[in-house]
């Protein structure tokens, strides 16, 4: 394989791991302070591609400004979802959680077909034929913009999370919940940020997935929560560093990895093609981590 | 005394409830059918295929209400109207099956007509085997879905070409149109094979295809290698990694097996982001106004096969047919029928004439009278304008064609143009400028200049609605960009962009649907978030 290529895969596993990590430090966030599993998380990735595309159309301004609404809107819906139902049914059983959080699932996607039909919707960047040559190769500018947007995010995170009293105290209600509660912290507040927070987080990796030239659909999030969700484990629940690791390793190694396999295959005399098999490599990784590190790469006993 | 009483009322129940179970299996002992024909439509009406699903659904609909309207059915002498009964399989196979066994074991439909995607249609299609009803698959390519072993198949009819068909007459034109101009304009020498990449879906359509583009090549003894073959899980969203390994393998042309979604992003990814400049051949499920949005000029040139499409009809005797059909399916729904909606529509008709020729509504006497139907094709082109079923695995025969996707600047989308057969051809095939051939260095250099050479032009976009002057190099362009040799041209097409864009917004469009349900549903949260604080 020529090394431009592998440039070039390496960049389309690095947008991949991009929104991987996105999805997953907010499924991240919303388990480590309310040790709630959210399976509908990437409904809330779906609703926040479907709030950039509908402003988009009303407004017609650049979707990248659109961002910052998208996730505020989808902030807002975090928190109705905490307060109304995830609240009420706290500390009553796991069971409850999930089976709730996979009602939400149905809701949402109905409730996005309900409101924008079936259909497949699509935006067009403004930057769609632009392209910055790196060496060889040639790649597109929205993807050096995804990869910048989510450095530049990853950066505010950490500082709002280790600078801020209130990233402070969610961190305080993630490791001891009860003895946050002793020292003052309003942990049931800290609860609604911390949603309100993954599904801006949601809303941001749905845009952005949007803005690359992706369809939205109501049923289009599954696939990338189940990815989250593989990333989240992967990395270590609760570990936010442990999901940046995980996304962007799952990221590359399920666009790279099948070209070696087929290299290799082909090195043994088997013509076969492998490009089908991303979603066994992101899982075959996860088993492998698991046997090895049950508690994922960066995860703790006990989680 | 007292227990004879109590035994004599227990006998009257029991003779009156032996009397009334008599009455009912008296009643439905009846000649189901007398009173009306019942079809069952097995259509995705929910889920991921839901508007395709929706589309079968109103063109049997529009059949049955066209038949209805004359009288009905003749079934022996006597006019029998038609009622549809939903079979909605939610696009999974689970629910197939279901929504096949209601049709056939609770509503006890006469007939089945639909059967949208061979998987799903693979799994419904042994309950209707096992109950020996006759189903008239209109949404299904497999030619297994016919041609299977394990269960007996004699009930089903394909009317719908198969993933057989799709290849052969793709290739055919590609070698008979397309290879010849790519040879001419690169020196290429007859000898050397015409390069193929192939990228098709995992699934029985998906494999189907690629196993019909082999049969092709060997039936027609073509000069084509398939230099990669790569495939793609159902759904996916990213291509660009396979995409980027098809590249390196040097195509000439890229043939594309998926549905309209990952067609979509296929062809968008392949040229955006990949760069790889070469003809996308479609598959005809792709035939769709969402397609020509979804793609926009990324999709400029690329080669559509088809049967019925939305923007284009074959000259010829069908013309005034599709036309009507059209306009009727507008009258009645608001909208426009698509190829699925077609062929289910002429599913209706086959269904009519097969139990009208049967005299009865009796299974196996409308299985033998389907086996033997001839009738004039309807809305799409059929192979000697015939409409009957192969003896062998009773599928009926198409004539395809196929459409090269030509810029509307008027509509700001592409829109097909059919360029063979020579027979119904609309526009000869164009090769473009930026269009890069597979291997041959020499050529690949050729091209490489071509794309790269610079022009000052004339331009206007939907962000800067003014026309300006700019250095184009290469491939450039974005919806919305229009460029022009000179101020004049660019000025005149502006006015009349603003004009159209003006009158545009005069005409109520359509409303996306949302804005109002989404305030209902925010303001329910607000009221219910409110009741439960006041509850605490």
């Amino acid at each position: 394989m020529e090394p431009g290529v592998l440039i070039q895969i390496l960049v389309w596993g690095l947008y991949a791991g991009c929104i991987y990590i996105l999805l997953a430090i907010g499924l991240n966030l919303i388990f480590g302070v309310m040790k709630v599993v959210n399976f509908a998380h990437g409904e809330l990735l779906m609703l926040g591609a479907y709030a950039t595309f509908w402003i988009y159309t009303l407004s017609g301004v650049n979707p990248y400004l659109i961002i910052a609404l998208a996730m505020i809107i989808l902030g807002i819906i975090g928190v109705f979802i905490e307060r109304l139902c995830f609240r009420p049914i706290k500390g009553t059983g796991k069971l409850n959680e999930i089976f709730l959080s996979l009602g939400l699932i149905y809701l949402f996607q109905n409730l996005a077909a309900l409101l924008w039909t079936t259909d497949s919707r699509s935006i067009h960047s403004p930057y769609s034929n632009v392209s910055v040559s790196v060496g060889s190769v040639r790649l597109p500018l929205d993807y050096i913009i995804i990869i910048l947007f989510t450095i530049v995010f990853l950066i505010a995170f950490q500082l709002f999370m280790k600078r801020t009293t209130i990233g402070r105290a969610m961190r305080a209600t993630s490791q001891n919940r009860d003895a946050a509660a002793l020292m003052g912290i309003n942990v049931e507040r800290m609860d609604m940020l911390s949603f309100a927070l993954g599904s801006a987080l949601a809303a941001a990796a749905g845009s952005l997935w949007l803005i690359s030239g992706q369809i939205v659909d109501p049923y289009m999030g599954s696939i990338p929560a189940i990815k989250a969700f593989a990333v989240v484990i992967i990395g270590g629940l609760g570990s936010i560093p442990g999901a940046i690791v995980a996304g962007l390793t799952l990221g590359i190694a399920e666009n790279v990895v099948p070209l070696f396999m087929q290299s290799f295959a082909g090195l043994l005399g088997v013509s076969m093609s492998f490009t089908a098999w991303k979603d066994t490599i992101a899982f075959f990784i996860l088993i492998i981590v698991l046997v090895i590190r049950p508690t994922g790469i960066f995860g703790e006993k006990g989680e | 005394m007292k227990m004879n009483k109590k035994y004599g009322i227990l006998f009257a129940v029991l003779v009156v409830s032996v009397l009334l179970v008599f009455a009912a299996s008296v009643g439905q002992s009846k000649e189901p059918g007398v009173e009306e024909i019942k079809i069952g439509i097995v259509a995705p009406l929910t889920g991921g295929a839901s508007t395709t699903g929706t589309d079968m659904w109103q063109s049997a609909v529009l059949a049955a209400e066209q038949i209805n309207a004359k009288g009905g059915v003749d079934v022996g002498g006597v006019y029998v109207p038609i009622t549809l009964v939903k079979g909605d399989t939610e696009t999974s196979r689970e629910s197939g099956v279901k929504a096949v066994t209601k049709l056939i074991t609770e509503d006890k439909v006469d007939l089945l007509i639909g059967g949208f995607s061979s998987g799903i249609t693979y799994a419904d299609q042994v309950v209707a085997a096992e109950h020996k009803v006759p189903f008239i698959i209109t949404g299904a390519s497999s030619p297994i879905v016919t041609r299977r072993t394990d269960i007996d198949t004699s009930y089903f009819f394909h009317h719908c070409p198969t993933t057989d068909d799709y290849p052969e007459a793709t290739l055919l034109f590609v070698n008979e149109v397309v290879k010849p101009e790519i040879y001419e304009r690169f020196n290429f020498s007859e000898d050397r094979p015409l390069r193929l990449g192939v990228l098709y879906q995992d699934s029985k359509y998906g494999e189907g295809v690629y196993e019909g583009i082999k049969k092709a090549i060997e039936k027609h003894n073509l000069n084509m290698e398939i230099v990669s073959a790569e495939k793609f899980k159902m759904s996916e969203t990213d291509f660009r990694t396979v995409l980027t390994v098809i590249k390196e393998s040097k195509p000439d042309v890229v043939y594309v097996a998926a549905f309209l979604n990952e067609q979509t992003l296929i062809v968008t990814q392949g040229r955006k982001d990949v760069g790889m400049n070469t003809i996308y051949l479609s598959v005809e499920c792709n035939d769709d106004p969402d397609y020509y949005t979804g793609v926009g000029r990324w999709g400029e040139y690329s080669i559509q096969e088809s049967r019925f499409s939305p923007y284009t009809i074959p000259s010829g005797p069908i013309h005034e047919a599709v036309e009507k059909f059209r306009e009727d399916f507008k009258n009645r729904w608001g909208t426009s029928p698509s190829m699925m909606g077609a062929s289910t529509y002429e599913g209706v008709y086959i269904a009519a004439e097969a139990i009208k020729n049967a005299g009865t509504l009796d299974k196996e006497k409308v299985r033998a009278s389907l086996a033997e139907l001839e009738m004039p094709q309807i809305v799409e082109v059929m192979q000697n304008g015939v409409i009957n079923f192969s003896s062998d695995y009773r599928e009926s025969k198409f004539a395809l064609y196929m459409e090269q996707l030509i810029w509307n600047e008027s509509v700001g989308e592409t829109r097909p143009k059919i360029v063979w057969p020579d027979s119904i051809k609309e526009t000869d095939f164009v090769l473009p400028d930026w269009y890069e051939p597979g291997s041959s260095p020499a050529a690949t250099a050729t091209a490489t200049k071509a794309t790269e050479e610079c022009k000052t032009l004339w331009y206007f976009d939907e962000e800067s609605l003014k026309c300006q002057q700019k250095e184009f190099c290469g491939m450039y362009m974005y919806k919305g960009l229009r460029t022009f040799e000179t101020e004049e041209e660019c000025k005149a097409a502006l006015d009349k962009y603003l004009r159209e864009k003006g009158e545009e917004k005069e005409t109520p469009a359509p409303e996306e649907p949302g804005f109002e349900a989404f305030l209902t549903i925010a303001s329910l949260l607000a009221i219910a978030y409110m009741v439960q604080r006041r509850r605490k």
